[in-house]
């Protein structure tokens, strides 16, 4: 199991951060994302073989929202 | 190019910089984005359903209401 911390910008309220929470811990191998609003970051724990540091990236990216990782 | 009106379940601010994110990056649109009433209008070539596909990314529930 890997663990990723993701920055992620542009999030305003709560229902920006259950929005993310909800649809990227439904893809396969994240078990599980915690998104905080204050530190405007994304930690995930996920299965390597489903999911790599760069898909989970551009998945939430995908969303609209602006995310890098943070090394 | 045709306009298109979509239903797009926004709540604040960060949810229409996620559709304008998400749209710019598809390109070849012109939008605007209606908060308070929901809606979202596109000028585009491209198909209502990649449009729609691509709104709905943003993780919000969004549906087609017709041409303007
Ligand atoms: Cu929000
Ligand atoms: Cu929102």
């Amino acid at each position: 199991l890997y663990s990723i911390l993701v920055s992620v910008e542009g999030m305003t309220c709560n229902s920006c951060v259950e929005s993310i929470e909800d649809k990227i811990g439904k893809l396969q191998g994240v078990y599980s994302i915690k998104v905080s609003l204050d530190s405007k970051n994304a930690m995930m724990f996920f299965d390597p073989t489903f999911q790599t540091t760069e898909s989970l990236r551009e998945a939430i990216d995908d969303m609209g929202f602006e995310a890098s990782v943070s090394v | 190019m045709t306009k298109h009106e979509f239903f797009v379940d926004m709540t604040c601010e960060g949810c229409s910089g996620a559709v304008t994110r998400v749209l710019n990056k598809l390109g070849g649109v012109q939008f605007d984005i209606d908060l308070p009433n929901k809606k979202v209008f596109i000028e585009s070539d491209h198909s209502v359903d990649l449009l729609l596909e691509t709104l709905k990314k943003t993780g919000k529930n969004a549906s087609y209401i017709g041409t303007k």
